[in-house]
C-alpha cells in the first residue's frame, strides 16, 4: 500500500467522524469520512466503473496529487496509491475496464496511471492547463479527450505523442462530460458545444447558453433507453439548466432552476448566490445531485422538477461529487473553492471527502 | 382575455415584470411571490393587505414588496392582477413590448440554418428588419433623413429607402431577407459616403451619381433569389471606391465609415460573415450575455434584479480555477514540462521530482497558459534518458517507446523501479 505520507490516520478505517465528537460543522451530515484526504482542495472525484469488482475512488487535488482509495462494503476506506503531477490536478477519469486512471493537470499534461503497476506516463500535452479529461470508448476506437484552457479539445490515442485529432474551441474549456456518442463542452464566455463521437469526434452543434452567467459544470443525462439525450449545466449564479438536445417542445422541456442560494426571502437581506461546483447524475435513478460553494449538496428530480433533499451546510464549499457505478454511494468533497478569493484560503484547513449512502435518497419522486 | 380595452397585451406582473398567459396565473403568482407573509407564509391579496397583516398579526412593519424589482416595491399601491397598475407604467410596458416585437420580427426574418449565425445576424439585419416588417410608411421618415449618421443610420437608410419606395419593393425585400446576411450588407454598403438613395424609382435616374445604390435597388428588385449570389457581383462593381474598401476590408473586420460596432457590421457584406464567425463566441450570447462578456471583469457585480442579491464569486470574469492557478504557489512546478513528466509519475520509488534541470527552467508563467511549450510532447516513458531528450523538439515516437513495451506503453510489463 502506499504512502499518503503527510496525513495521519492511515489505517484507522475512517468510519464515522475522525474523533471530532462536537457538532463540528465540517461534517454536519455525519457521513463517512474518507481517510487520508488530500492536503489541498479536491478538484475532482471519480468512482471505478462496474467492470471492476468493488469500489475504488480517485480524487485529484490542488496539492498536485491524485489518490486512490478502496471503499469497502462496510464503509471503510483504505488508501491505496497516489501519483503526482507537477501542477494541481484538475480532473481525472477511469478507463472503461477500470485498469487505468487518467489525470489532467495545470502542468499542461495528462497522464495515464496504470493501477496494477502503479506507473504513470504522460499521454497528452497542451499549451495550457488541462481542465477536463474523459475516456471515450467507441465501437471502432478508444481514446482520451482533453479540454484545455488553450481553447483546444484534443483526442489522444494513448500510444502516440501526437493527438489523433485537435478541435478548436471558441474559448477556454471550463468543463465537459462524455456519454458515448455524445460529448458536451462548456467554455468561457458562456460557450456551449455539443460533439458527436460516432466514427470520429466532430462538432455537432453550438448552443446558445440557457444560462446568463459563467459556466461551471456540466453533466450529461440519459433517457429511458439509456441514450444520452441532454445535459445539466451549472453556472456561478446558483442555477442549473436542464437542456435537451432534441426535445419535442424546447420551450417546455428545457428549464432552469435556482439552487445553492441563501434564504433571501426576507425583503431586506440580500440573497447570497453561490456557484454550482459540480453536478452528477445517479446512474440508476436519473436524478441528479448538485454541490455548491455554499457548502451544501442537493438532490433533484429533473422529471418531476422537484427538489428531493438539501443537506445541512458544511463549513467549507463542496468542490466535487460523484456516484459510484450502482448509485449506492455518493461521494462529495469539502474544500475551499476560491469563491471568496484568496483571502479566505487557509492552507491549514483540513479537506474532506465524505461518502453517503445514496440508495434511498435519490429515488425519483412520482410525478403528480 | 375577454376585455378588449384593459389589456391588449398579455397579463404581466407590475412588481417583477414577468409575463403570464392568464390573469389568474398572474394573481396566483402575485399572491405567492409578492403578497406572501415572510413570517407565517400567509398569502394575502394585495400589497397594503400584506402590510396590514404583518402589522396587526406580527407587529412588524415591512418596507417593500417582497421579490419586487427596484422601483416597483411600493407597498402602498393597491395592485391586484392587472388592476391598479399606474397608467404611465402601462404605457412604458407597451412601448417596451413594441420594441421587443420589432426585434423578434427582425430575428425571425433572419433565421439562418446554422445556429452560430443567429445572433450575429441580429445586428446586421436588424436595421432592415423593420424595413421589411413594417409598413412602408414607417420607413418614409427614415428615408427622409439623409443626414443620418452612417453608423446606425446607414444600415437603416438603405433598407428603408427601398421599402419606402414603393409597395412592391417590400416584397423583394422580404424575399431577400432569408438570404439575410447577404442582403443587409449590400444595402448597408450604399450609404457610406453616398447620399441616401432616397426618393423612388425616379430617384434611380439620378442614382447615376450613386450608381451603387441604383444597382442595389434594381438588383434586389429583380430576382430576390439571386440576391445572395448577386452580392459579390453587386458589391464589387457597385462601389468602385467603397467597393475597393470593401474588398480590402473583406479580409479585415473593420468597418470604414461607421463607428459603432454592431450596426457597422452590415455595411461590409463581403466580410460580415467573416466577422460573424470571428465574433460569434461573444455575440453568440449577444443580448443576454452582453453584460457578462463585455463587463469582463465583473461577474460578481451582476446583481439579480429581484431583491438585492450577491454573487459569491470574485470579481474577475474568469473561472475560480484560473484565478487560483495564477498564484505563485501553484505555479512552482509548471514550467518544467519535459523533465517533470519523467520524474513525477513514479511517486513511489523516485519520491518526488528529481529535477536536474528544473531550477533553470523556472520561467514563471504568469498566466496559466500561453506558453513556452512549443508542443513538446515530452513523452518520457522511460525515466532516465528522457531528461536529456526533453528539450529537443518532438522526440520522434517519444523516445523510449521502442525499448519499452511497444504496445501502447503498457506499463504493467515494465519493471516498476522508478521508471518514469
Amino acid at each position: 500500500m502506499s504512502l499518503f505520507g503527510t496525513n495521519a490516520g492511515f489505517g484507522t478505517g475512517g468510519t464515522g467522524v475522525f474523533g471530532n465528537a462536537t457538532t463540528d460543522s465540517h461534517n454536519p451530515m455525519k457521513d463517512v469520512e474518507v481517510t487520508s484526504p488530500p492536503d489541498d482542495s479536491i478538484s475532482c472525484l471519480a468512482f471505478s466503473p462496474p467492470t471492476m469488482p468493488g469500489n475504488f475512488l480517485i480524487g485529484g487535488s490542488w496539492a498536485n496529487d491524485v489518490r486512490c482509495w478502496e471503499v469497502q462494503d462496510n464503509g471503510q476506506t483504505v488508501p491505496k496509491a497516489q501519483q503526482m503531477h507537477t501542477g494541481p490536478v484538475l480532473d481525472a477519469c477511469w478507463s472503461d475496464d477500470g485498469s487505468k486512471v487518467f489525470t489532467a493537470s495545470c502542468d499542461k499534461t495528462a497522464k495515464m496511471w496504470d493501477l496494477n503497476s502503479n506507473q504513470a506516463m504522460q499521454i497528452a500535452q497542451h499549451d495550457g492547463p488541462i481542465k477536463a479529461i474523459h475516456w471515450i470508448k467507441a465501437p471502432n476506437y478508444s481514446c482520451i479527450m482533453t479540454g484545455s484552457w488553450d481553447k483546444t479539445l484534443k483526442f489522444w490515442d494513448t500510444r502516440s505523442p501526437n493527438p489523433m485529432m485537435s478541435l478548436q474551441m471558441p474559448e477556454r474549456c471550463y468543463c465537459a462530460d462524455v456519454v458515448y456518442p455524445m460529448a458536451v463542452v462548456a467554455t468561457a464566455e458562456r460557450g456551449l458545444i455539443v460533439y458527436q463521437l460516432e466514427n470520429q469526434p466532430s462538432e455537432f452543434r453550438r448552443i446558445d447558453s440557457p444560462l446568463k452567467h459563467q459556466h461551471r459544470c456540466v453533466a450529461i443525462f440519459k433517457d429511458k433507453q439509456n441514450k444520452p439525450t441532454g445535459f445539466a449545466l451549472g453556472s456561478i449564479e446558483g442555477r442549473v439548466a436542464i437542456h435537451y438536445i432534441n426535445p419535442p417542445n424546447p420551450a417546455k422541456d428545457n428549464f432552469t432552476f435556482k439552487c445553492h442560494r441563501s434564504n433571501g426571502t426576507n425583503t431586506t437581506t440580500p440573497q447570497d448566490i453561490y456557484a454550482v461546483n459540480a453536478i452528477s447524475f445517479h446512474p440508476v435513478h436519473g436524478t441528479l445531485a448538485t454541490v455548491g460553494s455554499d457548502g451544501r449538496f442537493s438532490f433533484w428530480d429533473k422529471d418531476a422538477r422537484t427538489k428531493l433533499k438539501t443537506s445541512e451546510q458544511l463549513d467549507q464549499p463542496i468542490t466535487a461529487c460523484c456516484f459510484n457505478h450502482n448509485g449506492n454511494i455518493f461521494a462529495y468533497a469539502s474544500s475551499y473553492d476560491w469563491s471568496k478569493g484568496h483571502e479566505y484560503y487557509n492552507p491549514q484547513k483540513k479537506n474532506y471527502i465524505f461518502l453517503r449512502n445514496a440508495a434511498e435518497e435519490l429515488k425519483p419522486r412520482n410525478k403528480k | 382575455m375577454g376585455r378588449k380595452k384593459k389589456k391588449q397585451m398579455k397579463p404581466w406582473c407590475w412588481y417583477c415584470n414577468r409575463d403570464f398567459d392568464d390573469e389568474k396565473i398572474l394573481i396566483q403568482h402575485q399572491k405567492a411571490k409578492h403578497f406572501k407573509c415572510h413570517i407565517c407564509h400567509k398569502k394575502l391579496y394585495t400589497g397594503p393587505g400584506l402590510a396590514i397583516h404583518c402589522m396587526q398579526v406580527h407587529k412588524e412593519t415591512i418596507d417593500g414588496v417582497p421579490n419586487a424589482i427596484p422601483g416597483r416595491t411600493d407597498i402602498e399601491l393597491e395592485i391586484y392582477g392587472m388592476e391598479g397598475i399606474p397608467e404611465k407604467d402601462m404605457e412604458e410596458r407597451r412601448r417596451v413590448l413594441e420594441q421587443k416585437n420589432q426585434e423578434t420580427q427582425k430575428k425571425k426574418q433572419n433565421q439562418d440554418d446554422s445556429d452560430e449565425y443567429d445572433d450575429e445576424d441580429e445586428p446586421g439585419p436588424s436595421f432592415q428588419q423593420p424595413a421589411a416588417g413594417q409598413p412602408q410608411a414607417g420607413y418614409i421618415p427614415s428615408m427622409s433623413q439623409p443626414g443620418m449618421p452612417p453608423g446606425s443610420g446607414a444600415p437603416g437608410i438603405p433598407p428603408g429607402s427601398y421599402s419606402g419606395h414603393s409597395p412592391y419593393r417590400m416584397i423583394p425585400m422580404g424575399g431577400m431577407l432569408p438570404p439575410g446576411p447577404g442582403m443587409p450588407p449590400m444595402m448597408a454598403g450604399v450609404p457610406p459616403g453616398m447620399p441616401p438613395p432616397v426618393a423612388h424609382r425616379p430617384g434611380i435616374t439620378h442614382m447615376a451619381q450613386v450608381p451603387p445604390a441604383a444597382n442595389m435597388l434594381t438588383r434586389p428588385a429583380v430576382p430576390a433569389a439571386t440576391v445572395p449570389s448577386a452580392q459579390p457581383d453587386v458589391t464589387k462593381p457597385l462601389f468602385p471606391i467603397a467597393g475597393q474598401s470593401q474588398q480590402t476590408v473583406s479580409g479585415s473586420p473593420h468597418p470604414p465609415p461607421s463607428t459603432s460596432s454592431d450596426p457597422s457590421k452590415p455595411t461590409f457584406p463581403a466580410y460580415t460573415q467573416a466577422t460573424v464567425a470571428v465574433v460569434s463566441p461573444n455575440s453568440g450570447s449577444s443580448t443576454v450575455s452582453k453584460p457578462p462578456s463585455t463587463v469582463t471583469s465583473k461577474p460578481a457585480t451582476l446583481t439579480t434584479s429581484s431583491a438585492t442579491s450577491k454573487l459569491i464569486h470574485p470579481d474577475e470574469d474568469i473561472s475560480l480555477e484560473e484565478l487560483r492557478a495564477q498564484l505563485p504557489r501553484y505555479q512552482r512546478s509548471v514550467p518544467r514540462q519535459a523533465q517533470s513528466t519523467a520524474t513525477a509519475p513514479s511517486m513511489g520509488p523516485v519520491g518526488g521530482m528529481i529535477s536536474p534541470q528544473q531550477p533553470g527552467m523556472r520561467h514563471p508563467l504568469p498566466g496559466q497558459y500561453g506558453g513556452p511549450p512549443q508542443g513538446m510532447p515530452g513523452y518520457m516513458p522511460g525515466g532516465m534518458p528522457p531528461y536529456g531528450q526533453a528539450p529537443p523538439v518532438v522526440p520522434p515516437g517519444f523516445q523510449g517507446a521502442p525499448p519499452r513495451p511497444p504496445m501502447g506503453m503498457r506499463p504493467p510489463v515494465m519493471s516498476p523501479g522508478g521508471r518514469y
